[in-house]
């Protein structure tokens, strides 16, 4: 074991100590169900030095919005600055750390207020705004008081001057009645009461037929009130921000959102919000003060979580890395100590399997030339198929003869390099497409290569679409010459998973969980000293997909179409990666101009956008009209469904009329006919132009797309 | 600990007559095309007898059934849905004997009819449901048809719940009785991510093979629901299951601090029937509601054959 990382200090070699089989150490993907404990254990921080919460503001009285996809660390982030976990870290002095801290995190769920109990059973929508108001003012204060007396009273009962700040709390009741305590935890148990009643009333509605609850203070008065008069009189809270952590705003209504926003809006000192959204679980930024919108920067500012740590490749790298030594913690009983980036990155380079990864992509491709010894290959036959269509449809310029189309093969091979033999016939695709004589243009290829092989040249024509398309035409190569599992479409090693992860911790932690598990099943033993094999790597992958693609369907009638419209997309772009010419390398996104789509498309795109299954990647020029367009990438999640790479390199410039075959369901029926003529112009031999007409008697074969009509 | 199981529950035969003592003053049954379900009212001797017709099975006027009493309105809350269905009855139920036939019952429904009888002070009812041979598609059978709407608490099951303490070691418990329908399992335990998950299976299953096509389908909704202890309760027995359900509870209430439990049945409608006999009885107005991903729709036939027809005297208790 210790010879396998001989480099390393001591200090982060891998130290199995015991024989048995450990559990999958990711197994867990949900800080939801973290205990508080373990949401500070396994806290990586983007940055050491104050990264998370110099972004989240904590301090700052602007509310803020944390959106994001499932998965993008919204919960982790806020239950890391709750109470209860602020606590964990200052376990010496709570009170002392919280004070530097500045604030104390009352963090709510606001899935925990089961609200669609305060919708229908034939009551009005403004007796529900009222009550549903009521209930959740409840809920906070009740969640502030229980929280202060944690804080202040440590476990004990008394809490210094509480019965003034009782007092002031008491005046905050509409009608102060006699029996308002004079204890915190009195209040707290005051508040209980309230919501117990409140919530049989909301309860009994469906059955009773009707709604009887007293509301007992004005809405907002105890979400500002009680911080204010604690601030006052309990010492422990003096100088703090109240910051309320209201996660899972998705599961409110849109009236209910509304009240919420309202708040941020009427909001007053010494509170501040911090609110955890989904991508689409921001349904209105409106108040109920005078239906006026939130306007962001003024009233609220917005941290897109997911967009942010996507942003920069190298720093979320860095931290998903962390993020999986973290996780190792007791792996297996291994140690994992506090290794630096460059020692984990060097770590984990030997515990991925990855195949090798050669200039000429010679290793790569190793198993055709074992597979295909003496026979052609499949790519060859194509391109033989496809040069007699065109001499007999008279459309292959310079190629009069079955000898002149083996000349151009003959110059095309290069038997020990399959990935030039692909670059070779996409070159002469290229020229075909150009209507340059095929057998002077096979010469100048084959004498290209020959150069690119030799001088190792690094521009020139040759050089350039061997590096753009080189992922393209590797991928072709296995899906014409694949057939096992292992040669499968190659979506392996650290980086590429943490790349597939594309700023969502939890998809990283889905891919890993599956990779191991079958590992681990089949008895290979990772990060124990063996790597993680190649065949684990692509359950994971392939689960994960899968998963995610099932995972992301949207609630509701939408849901099928936006899935379908994806289905779509996906298609079109594997289409053209594995034509004979494709338009674009490694396409896996799109431009169009949003102005002239359809509003059913524009609706379509937009919850594919909300739902993270396309990803908005910043404005593309229009290179004819320089219209900037709106540019969308398929969520590397997807990319194993349909053989798709996960790095984008060119961009499809989609009219609107193809978009709109693609995302609106009315126009749907145009759909196959756009990918035909698109194809069309990728496909040898008439790339897309109409065929001359035949010699008689000729024999020919129709090609694709032309019928005998 | 309150025993489920010394309720009466019968098998009664599928061709012959059925012996005396099964006569009914109301009988009530969810309108579907299985045949299991329209033999069975057809069976039934009943002074009134009265199909319902839920708007989520997708029938057109034309399809509606011509014996009985039909009731078929637009709406779809399973509150409003009951309560306008009572009040569309002629006489008092209260008193006369009551047999409702669970078959082809939507689950919500079914758990708000019994909630109800509750309210209404009536103590007893017959349900009957007919087991069938097979389902359509075996494990690839599409109960729910549409998409999820929303997950949201069963009118009258909604609980008192308790805010979360402020120590977060507490959690909610979110007990699934899992059923074919791996879709709905996943939405529902995504709707309750954080808490500790319990299944509950149908074992004995209906048939030796459906057991197997449970666990087939279940387990597609695993990344969803994560680690979860499961718990067997026989598929065909309501006072068995509430009896699970009830140790359930209380195993777990005693090996963790839970703040409040969530029940959602998934499953066959007589282990429906018993997640709202459990609650009706030791749940209300405590810290635990049930739980539903409500459809847009649902498939009219699911099932081929009957197998068996089982009558279970249900006892209610008295409104708290």
């Amino acid at each position: 074991m210790e010879g396998n990382f001989p480099s390393l200090p001591e200090t982060v070699r891998l130290k199995p100590a015991m024989k048995d089989r450990p559990s999958n150490p990711f197994n867990y993907t949900k800080a939801d169900g973290f205990t508080d404990q373990e949401i500070n254990d396994l806290w990586v921080d983007i940055s050491p030095h104050d990264g998370f919460s110099k972004l989240a503001k904590l301090t700052s009285p602007m509310p803020m919005y944390i959106v994001g996809g499932k998965g993008s660390g919204k919960t982790h982030l806020m239950k890391y600055f709750s109470y209860p976990v602020q606590k964990i870290r200052h376990a010496n002095d709570p009170q002392a750390g919280i004070r530097a801290d500045g604030y104390l995190g009352v963090y709510l769920k606001c899935g925990g207020l089961n609200a669609s109990r305060f919708e229908g059973k034939k009551q009005s929508d403004d007796a529900w705004a009222s009550i549903f108001a009521w209930s959740m003012d409840l809920w906070i204060a009740e969640h502030l008081v229980g929280t202060v007396l944690d804080l202040a009273g440590g476990g004990n009962a008394a809490v210094s001057n509480e019965r003034d700040a009782c007092v002031e709390i008491a005046e905050l009741f509409d009608a102060p009645s006699e029996h308002m305590p004079d204890t915190l935890l009195g209040l707290h148990r005051r508040l209980r009461d309230l919501q117990r009643e409140l919530d049989t009333a909301v309860n009994n509605c469906a059955v009773t037929g009707g709604l009887k609850a007293t509301i007992h203070a004005t809405r907002g008065n105890l979400v500002f009130g009680i911080p204010i008069a604690i601030s006052r009189h309990i010492a422990a809270a003096r100088g703090v921000r109240c910051l309320y952590l209201l996660d899972e705003f998705e599961n409110l209504s849109l009236p209910q959102q509304k009240y919420v926003n309202t708040l941020i809006r009427e909001r007053k000192e010494p509170v501040s919000f911090k609110i955890g959204a989904r991508l689409y679980g921001v349904r209105t930024h409106s108040t109920y003060c005078a239906d006026e919108d939130n306007k962001e920067g003024s009233e609220h500012e917005t941290l897109p979580l997911d967009a942010w740590l996507r942003a920069d490749k190298r720093k979320y790298a860095v931290f998903a890395r962390r993020l999986i030594v973290r996780r190792l913690g007791d792996y297996g009983k291994v140690r994992w100590p506090n290794a630096s980036d460059r020692e984990i990155r060097q770590l984990f380079a030997s515990q991925f399997e990855d195949p090798a990864h050669t200039r000429l992509a010679r290793k790569e491709t190793a198993f055709i030339r074992s597979k295909y010894e003496g026979r052609e290959r499949p790519y060859f036959e194509m391109l033989r198929r496809v040069l007699q269509t065109g001499l007999t449809a008279g459309v292959s310029p310079g190629v009069a003869s079955e000898a002149d189309i083996d000349e151009i093969i003959t110059a095309l091979k290069v038997a020990e390099l399959p990935l030039l033999e692909k670059v070779n016939i996409l070159l002469l695709y290229k020229d075909w497409s150009s209507q340059r004589n095929l057998r002077e243009s096979a010469k100048n290829i084959s004498a290209d290569c020959h150069r690119c092989i030799e001088t190792r040249e690094a521009s020139g024509r040759y050089a350039r679409v061997m590096h753009h398309f080189r992922a393209d035409l590797l991928a072709q190569l296995r899906r014409d010459c694949g057939g096992s599992r292992r040669q499968r479409q190659s979506y392996t090693g650290i980086d590429t998973l943490i790349a597939v992860s594309w700023g969502i911790p939890r998809h990283l932690l889905i891919l890993l969980k599956g990779a191991v598990a079958w590992a681990l099943f089949n008895g290979e033993e990772p990060f124990l000293g063996s790597p993680l094999s190649i065949r684990a790597q692509q359950v994971g992958v392939n689960d994960a997909a899968e998963w995610f693609y099932k995972d992301a369907e949207i609630p509701g009638v939408d849901g099928k179409r936006v899935q379908d419209s994806i289905v779509r997309l996906a298609t079109l772009f594997r289409e053209i990666r594995f034509s004979h010419k494709p338009s674009e390398c490694s396409v896996v996104a799109f431009s169009y101009d949003q102005t002239k789509i359809s509003d059913d498309a524009r609706r379509v795109i937009q919850l594919a956008i909300n739902w993270s299954l396309l990803i908005d990647v910043g404005p593309q020029r229009d290179r004819n009209s320089l219209r900037v367009d709106m540019k969308l990438q398929l969520n590397r999640m997807l990319a194993p469904l349909w053989d798709l790479p996960i790095f984008r390199r060119g961009v499809l410039a989609l009219s609107p009329d193809e978009v709109n075959a693609i995302f609106d369901d009315g126009q749907v029926g145009a759909f196959q006919q756009i990918v035909a003529n698109r194809v069309a112009r990728m496909t040898a031999p008439c790339f897309g132009r109409k065929p001359q007409q035949p010699p008689p008697n000729s024999g020919h074969r129709l090609l694709p797309g032309f019928d005998d009509a | 600990m309150r025993d489920y199981t010394i309720y009466y529950k019968d098998t009664l035969p599928i061709d012959g007559d059925w012996p005396p003592g099964n006569e009914w003053d109301l009988f009530v049954s969810a309108f579907t095309s299985a045949r299991r379900v329209r033999r069975v009212f057809d069976k039934v001797n009943a002074t009134e007898k009265h199909w319902l017709v839920f708007p989520e099975y997708g029938y057109d006027a034309t399809d509606l059934p011509t014996t009985g009493h039909v009731f078929a309105p637009s709406v779809r809350d399973e509150a409003e849905y009951v309560r306008e269905f009572w009040s569309s009855l002629s006489g008092n139920p209260q008193g006369g004997r009551i047999c409702i036939d669970i078959t082809g019952f939507i689950r919500p429904h079914l758990c708000f009819l019994v909630r109800w009888l509750v309210a209404c002070g009536i103590r007893r009812f017959d349900a009957i449901y007919t087991e069938p041979s097979h389902y359509v598609a075996r494990e690839e059978t599409k109960f729910s048809d549409g998409p999820v709407i929303e997950v949201r608490q069963i009118r009258g099951f909604e609980g008192i719940h308790q805010t979360e303490a402020v120590d977060s070691e507490t959690k909610d418990a979110l007990i699934i009785n899992v059923g074919y329908d791996d879709r709905l399992i996943t939405q529902v335990a995504e709707a309750k991510e954080s808490s500790r998950k319990i299944q509950l299976f149908g074992f004995p299953s209906l048939r030796a093979d459906m057991y197997q096509e449970n666990v087939l389908r279940a387990h597609r909704a695993s990344e969803a629901v994560g680690m979860a202890e499961s718990y067997f309760a026989p598929a065909n027995d309501p006072f068995v299951t509430a009896s699970v359900l009830n140790e359930i509870v209380r195993e777990s209430t005693a090996r963790a601090q839970v703040t409040n439990i969530y029940l959602c049945p998934l499953a066959t409608k007589p282990q429906t029937l018993g997640f709202a006999l459990y609650y009706v009885n030791e749940c209300v107005n405590g810290p635990c509601s049930m739980l539903f991903p409500f459809c847009s729709s649902y498939a009219k036939e699911t099932s081929k054959g009957i197998s068996r027809i089982w009558k279970y005297t249900v006892e209610l208790p008295t409104e708290a």
